[in-house]
């Protein structure tokens, strides 16, 4: 009962003026960059971080949860109407959404994607507030061989779960290291890495790092391509409302995407792409009459938007337990959020739970007015959204960048953070170019230094023994899941090709 | 399009990220691979020779700043190693052509915008160039055009950010101009 007083709390902290105005600017400003074709949420949140430097923390937390929340929203509209998810969380959403709007029911397939946003969002959120408690009881128990063991384990995820090759994955991983331990030495106050240069002598900002590796690298990727960028967006046809009988056929896929997205979420497997997968095969797999003729035929099926849609806002509050109870980002958004606390000298664990009680629940308080605002902002003002699609590409895309440079600029005040950017910005295009994922390179240069400062110290309070990290049950047993979720995978899909073999040889 | 099997077929084939073939490559050698690989084993080397010339102190951890840096060496290493098997058995997927007009747009004009950042001309007209650049390299060759609502652009944020969030933004005479009116 006590977590029900707490979010009480909370929402006496998100209804405060200044932080529902927060809440607005964040969800407004999520949606709007989000639905920019090919920006899914990490990048969104990756090109405001600089921005919300001067809002105090717990204004610029609520801000960020709003961007990431506005963020998927917006990333459904660009998926249904343009064809061209943001990031892998809508690839299954554009499948259905993306025929619904070439058979004139692009409005039935936003409206049902919102309102899925909006019930995965809303239920999960409250599962995060149930479980949250829970897992910050069993963290609290932990030591240095402990939280090293779990960094090492989101180490290891991140880089088997994005991307097709564990070894590029590794590479990724390895190159975020480096960028994390260039700078001041925590411990010591030794300079590493810097070449003599003063602004590097002071830890690189993690908003360089991101935005170069994600928005920069991103941009020079499209740039580098023959395409013609003058496509043209679907028109929203239809009403955006639900009727009754659209009601129905939505409701079980949302509370099964729901289910899944929650369950994923926190699991270390890299966000929302395995959710709303089993959740798109799965109302595929289950549809009967209208709806297996429209799966079937490809005319879009509503219920493939209704369950991926809540399936990956769900997925995205799940991520947000292991977040902010242990520190830990399981997807490139949620590292993102992470980068964001750091700005303000936060640390994400259960001891945020303790010393900041008022900024972690006014934080929960506020994803459910988020949410609610955005459903407000998605469903009867979506005409203001889908005018953003038609600014012609050249100079949507010019405008991205100048607005990331500006930001970058702004937050660091030297020309010298652009050297940098464009340093990183041509890292991840290079790394994009030859299939390496970028989430492993961004978490290694956030967690890396964490990890680094937890082995020294446990280093130092054992003398110099190593043996210290495996002598810890609790630590055994997350190298044992970081073992499982590496090979499992493999395993798994080993296992279903030797069943479709199987199947190929009797038929 | 809708009911063409081959798209049905397509989309029975739909695979989780992770079941991937990494064997799906060229099967070429790959020049560009082992130029990654080269950059690998350069990286590792900076690394090790950064951090061998860190000073040593005695403590308790009986490892210093160094330890970690040594780590991670010796994984990029290994991963450089691996790389260049990658590429000599040429499983990099095969790339697009790359537009290098585009990229050179995109990139020179970054680099223009460091520069005039640098040479003091302010923020506003920095970053109108930036933006003409941009956009032309996503084939707007209307330059002008792109100037004009680049530097429309650009002032209005700079208004923003400068007023709205109070970040500084590197001023030139155009900035203290309005900087000169406002107040």
């Amino acid at each position: 009962m006590d977590t029900f007083i707490l979010l009480f709390d909370g929402l006496g902290t998100a209804m405060q003026p200044m932080n529902l105005m927060f809440a607005l600017l964040g969800v407004m400003l999520g949606t709007a960059v989000g639905v920019m074709p090919g920006i899914g949420p990490a990048l969104t949140v990756a090109l405001l971080l600089p921005v919300s430097l001067s809002f105090g923390a717990t204004g610029s937390m609520i801000m960020f949860a709003g961007i990431y929340y506005g963020g998927m929203y917006g990333g459904a509209i660009s998926s249904i109407l343009l064809n061209t998810p943001g990031e892998t969380a809508s690839i299954m959403t554009a499948l259905e959404g993306n025929r619904m709007a070439k058979r004139g029911r692009g409005g039935k397939a936003l409206g049902a994607a919102a309102f899925g946003s909006f019930f995965g969002g809303m239920f999960a959120t409250l599962g995060l507030a149930i479980v949250a408690p829970f897992m910050v009881m069993v963290a609290l128990s932990f030591g240095t061989a402990e939280y090293f063991a779990l960094m090492v384990l989101s180490f290891m995820t991140v880089s088997a779960a994005f991307g097709g090759s564990m070894s590029r994955g590794l590479t990724a991983l390895f190159i975020g290291l480096t960028i994390g331990i260039v700078g001041t030495d925590k411990l010591t106050g030794q300079v590493r890495l810097a070449f003599g240069i003063p602004e590097m002598s002071d830890n690189i900002s993690i908003a360089i790092v991101a935005v170069g590796l994600f928005a920069i690298g991103e941009t020079m990727y499209l740039a580098s391509q023959h395409i013609n960028h003058k496509t043209k967006a679907q028109a929203v046809s239809g009403s955006v409302w639900l009727n009754w009988s659209d009601f129905k056929r939505c409701i079980r896929p949302y509370i099964r995407g729901t289910g899944l997205g929650f369950l994923f979420g926190p699991l270390p497997t890299g966000g929302a792409e395995i959710p709303t997968f089993l959740s798109y095969t799965t109302e595929k797999r289950l549809a009967t009459g209208e709806a297996r003729r429209e799966f079937d035929e490809g005319l879009g099926a509503i219920e493939g938007v209704a369950g991926p849609e809540a399936a990956n806002n769900a997925s995205a509050a799940g991520t947000l337990i292991p977040l902010l109870t242990l520190g830990l980002p399981t997807s490139a958004t949620a590292a993102m959020m992470l980068a964001g606390f750091q700005q303000y000298g936060l640390q994400p664990g259960p001891l945020l739970f303790t010393n900041n009680a008022e900024l972690v629940w006014g934080l929960v308080a506020s994803l459910f007015i988020a949410n609610l605002m955005l459903v407000v902002l998605n469903v009867p003002f979506i005409g203001i959204w889908v005018k953003l699609l038609t600014i012609p590409r050249p100079w949507l895309y010019a405008g991205i960048l100048t607005f990331a440079t500006l930001g970058i600029v702004g937050a660091q005040g030297s020309p010298f953070a652009l050297v940098l950017l464009l340093g990183f910005g041509l890292i991840g295009f290079v790394m994009r170019r030859f299939g390496y994922p970028l989430a492993p390179a961004l978490v290694g240069a956030i967690l890396g230094p964490l990890a680094e400062e937890q082995l020294r110290r446990g280093l130092m309070i054992n003398q110099g023994d190593w043996w210290f990290l495996l002598n810890s049950n609790i630590a055994l047993t997350i190298y044992a899941i970081a073992l499982l979720s590496i090979f499992g995978p493999r395993l798994w899909s080993f296992t279903r090709k030797a069943i479709r073999q199987n199947k190929g040889a009797h038929s | 399009m809708s009911g063409d099997p081959k798209n049905k077929a397509a989309e029975e084939e739909l695979r989780l990220p992770f079941e991937d073939e990494p064997a799906g490559g060229t099967g070429k050698r790959d020049a560009a691979g082992l130029v990654i690989a080269v950059a690998l084993f350069a990286l590792a080397a900076v690394i090790v020779n950064d951090a061998s010339g860190y000073t040593i102190r005695r403590s308790y951890a009986r490892f210093g700043p160094e330890i970690v840096p040594y780590v991670i060496a010796s994984g990029i290493t290994i991963l450089a190693v691996i790389t260049v098997i990658m590429a000599w058995r040429g499983q990099f997927e095969a790339r697009d052509r790359l537009n290098i007009g585009g990229l050179s747009w995109l990139v020179g004009g970054i680099l223009v915008e460091i520069v005039m950042l640098y040479g003091g001309t302010g923020f506003i007209a920095g970053s109108a160039v930036l933006f003409a650049c941009a956009a032309r390299a996503f084939g707007q060759a209307t330059l002008l055009l792109n100037l004009a609502i680049g530097a429309v652009l650009s002032t209005l944020l700079f208004l923003l950010f400068r007023y709205g969030l109070g970040l500084s933004l590197p001023s030139g005479p155009l900035e203290r101009a309005i900087d000169l009116l406002v107040r």
